[in-house]
């Protein structure tokens, strides 16, 4: 049974619609994430499971019960907020009990609760300091534990990591991951980072403008991305993007886009017009450098070093490519030119006007 | 000298200047409150002389100066703490309430304010005598709420405007319905604000003379007023008036002494973001 389910969910605020008929099952304990730029919707989508936010139109079922007019406090749901939003007057322990007092339990569940949860998370040394006492991910640790305290069925989570610095969000990642798998709770995630996305989820779902573009897992949405949005937002470097139009050789079809011409995948052959305009894209990872043969030689303009790979910014003619290289592969300093080929295999293909990935 | 060390030199002089402007009134008050009166007056100043307590028996024996200073105690603390209810629950709801008319009941609330005292003091006089609320202590408070409650909405209203809606919703999202967030988590925080509002609701009606003169007599007179009866087309009785004046600021002093904490708090809190 689905945990979270939406069907057609909208929001309208007076006559300004943000999201527009989202569609969305979260099996019990799966990792969903809502993925996309700012203003895409999926806070308020996450709000509106919540609670936090009324529900224009559509239905919302969390544990196969409607909920659209339930109270956040009946809907058994937790939440992580980006700002922590721990109370600064009260202690750490003070904040987990006050988090349990309506649900009217003995002081020993409350007890065991708490130490549980302190214990999982690493809080017992902190429970008598106040938030202010604290570094950042202590505080997300402790916004983690007064959510876990409350045992509900789904964790919601409003970009927590977004206030921490790049080595502390890594950490605190790995923290929700481990927990994610220690109690294998539904958990309904918000971020614009796609690395906490890809890392962490079972299902991404991403989102633009109050539309969902695609749902799938991790490899999934890399692998084979829907459209042109999600082909350039997913990834990084972002996906190598040239306009192409759809040519004859031999009887088969080829890909032109100014000195470069790719093969098209067999697949989509017999779907391919004459003179259609696509849009050929092709992963910085998916291109290798080649001393002779099949290729195309480029101009080297930048060459950034990261440590265990290079990034190697090209130019084939005006066409401007990325490619991702290790290391211990990129050209010597003050190289001027190089020869890349392109993985036929890992081709992706859009047709250009609606930006929609051409597949089989 | 450094410059930081003249700036800190220059700093501490314009308090010195302040504090002496804003002291010497008091200073003399006291002094003059405790000097014989054939020295009261006596060119040049009696800088030194016998110190006396006569004034202050005076005061007390005179007249009921002591009830006198209960009413004055039961109107200040009386319209601070209804205008602080009444005040803080309409900021919280202004601050709240996501609505364009909400600015205009805002704005409403503080003209209020705004309203010179002079021009309503007849209406209250018969609005009072009418329904037999003059000269008790329930007619001053009423009218000082009239002025102290816009003056906390436009106070608590700062300070629940920085309490960020997250801790509601956090708290909302753990089971607590709107009082108990409020009581426990949001008004704990505006704290400061609350001891502002006090100290600036009290001192207004410990001080207030105007309405106390007209809407009192004899029985819910206030001490303000009891002050100036020392002074009559006869005679004026400087040295009941100094200590009657002195007495009268005891009770603030101390009001804002206790408040002192959240005071200070609250007077900065919003110009440096937590």
């Amino acid at each position: 049974m689905s945990s979270v389910t939406l069907r057609n969910v909208v929001k309208r605020y007076g006559q300004v619609e943000v999201v527009h008929g989202v569609d969305l099952d979260v099996e019990e304990g799966e990792f969903v994430v809502l993925l996309g730029p700012s203003g895409c919707g999926k806070t308020t989508t996450l709000r509106m499971v919540a609670g936090l936010e009324d529900i224009s139109g559509g239905e919302l079922e969390i544990a196969g019960r409607v909920v659209n007019d339930v109270a956040p406090k009946d809907r058994q749901i937790a939440m992580v907020f980006q700002n922590y939003a721990l109370y600064p007057h009260m202690t750490v322990r003070q904040n987990m009990e006050f988090a349990l007092k309506p649900q009217k339990l003995s002081g020993t569940e409350v007890d065991c609760r708490i130490a549980e949860a302190a214990r999982i998370l690493g809080l017992e040394p902190l429970l008598q300091r106040k938030p202010s006492q604290l570094s950042g991910g202590q505080r997300q640790r402790v916004a983690m534990g007064r959510a876990m305290v409350r045992t509900p069925k789904v964790f919601l989570f409003d970009e927590p990591l977004s206030n921490l610095d790049a080595k502390l969000r890594t950490q605190v990642r790995l923290e929700i991951a481990k927990l994610h798998k220690r109690l294998g709770t539904t958990v309904l995630y918000v971020t614009h980072d796609q690395v906490e996305a890809m890392t962490l989820a079972d299902k991404i779902v991403i989102m633009k403008d109050g539309y969902i573009e695609q749902v799938g897992s991790p490899e999934e949405v890399f692998a084979r991305p829907r459209n042109l949005f999600v082909a350039t937002f997913i990834g990084s470097p972002a996906m190598n993007l040239m306009p192409a139009s759809v040519q004859a050789r031999d009887g088969r079809p080829i890909l032109v886009s100014g000195s470069l011409t790719f093969d098209a995948p067999a697949a989509l052959a017999s779907s391919l017009k004459p003179a259609q305009n696509v849009t050929v894209g092709v992963r910085p990872s998916d291109i290798s450098l080649v001393n002779a043969g099949a290729g195309y030689d480029a101009s080297i303009e930048v060459t950034e070093y990261l440590g265990t790979e290079a990034l190697l910014n090209l130019k084939i003619g005006s066409q401007e490519i990325v490619a991702q290289v290790p290391a211990s592969q990129r050209p010597a300093h003050n190289t001027q030119a190089t020869r890349i080929a392109f993985d036929p295999r890992h081709l992706h293909v859009f047709d250009t006007a609606s930006g929609q990935a051409l597949r089989a | 000298m450094t410059s930081s060390a003249r700036e800190k030199t220059l700093v501490y002089l314009l308090i010195g200047i302040v504090l002496l402007v804003f002291m010497t009134p008091i200073y003399l008050i006291l002094v003059s409150s405790l000097k014989p009166s054939a020295v009261m007056f006596s060119r040049p100043p009696a800088f030194i002389f016998t110190p006396t307590l006569q004034h202050y028996y005076d005061l007390f024996t005179m007249r009921p100066f002591h009830l006198q200073i209960l009413n004055s105690l039961v109107v200040a603390l009386g319209s601070t703490a209804f205008s602080l209810v009444v005040g803080t629950m309409a900021a919280y709801a202004i601050s709240r309430i996501k609505n364009k008319r909400i600015n205009d009941v805002a704005f409403w609330i503080l003209s209020m304010r705004m309203f010179p005292p002079i021009a309503v003091v007849v209406p209250y006089y018969i609005i009072f005598k009418s329904i037999g609320l003059l000269d008790t202590p329930l007619a001053l408070i009423i009218v000082y709420s009239t002025f102290n409650i816009p003056l906390t909405v436009w106070l608590m209203k700062g300070f629940f405007d920085e309490v960020p809606e997250a801790l509601e919703e956090a708290a909302q999202i753990d089971g607590h319905g709107v009082v108990a967030t409020f009581f426990h988590v949001t008004l704990p925080l505006t704290a400061p604000g609350l001891a502002v509002a006090a100290v600036f609701c009290f001192i207004f009606s410990w001080n207030e003379f105007l309405f106390a003169l007209m809407l009192t007599g004899s029985k819910a007179q206030t001490v303000t007023v009891a002050v100036m009866s020392f002074w009559s087309s006869d005679a004026v009785q400087w040295g009941r008036i100094m200590a009657g004046s002195f007495v009268v600021l005891i009770p603030g002093v101390i009001f804002v002494l206790t408040c002192q904490r959240w005071l200070v708090q609250g007077l900065t809190m919003g110009s440096v973001k937590g």
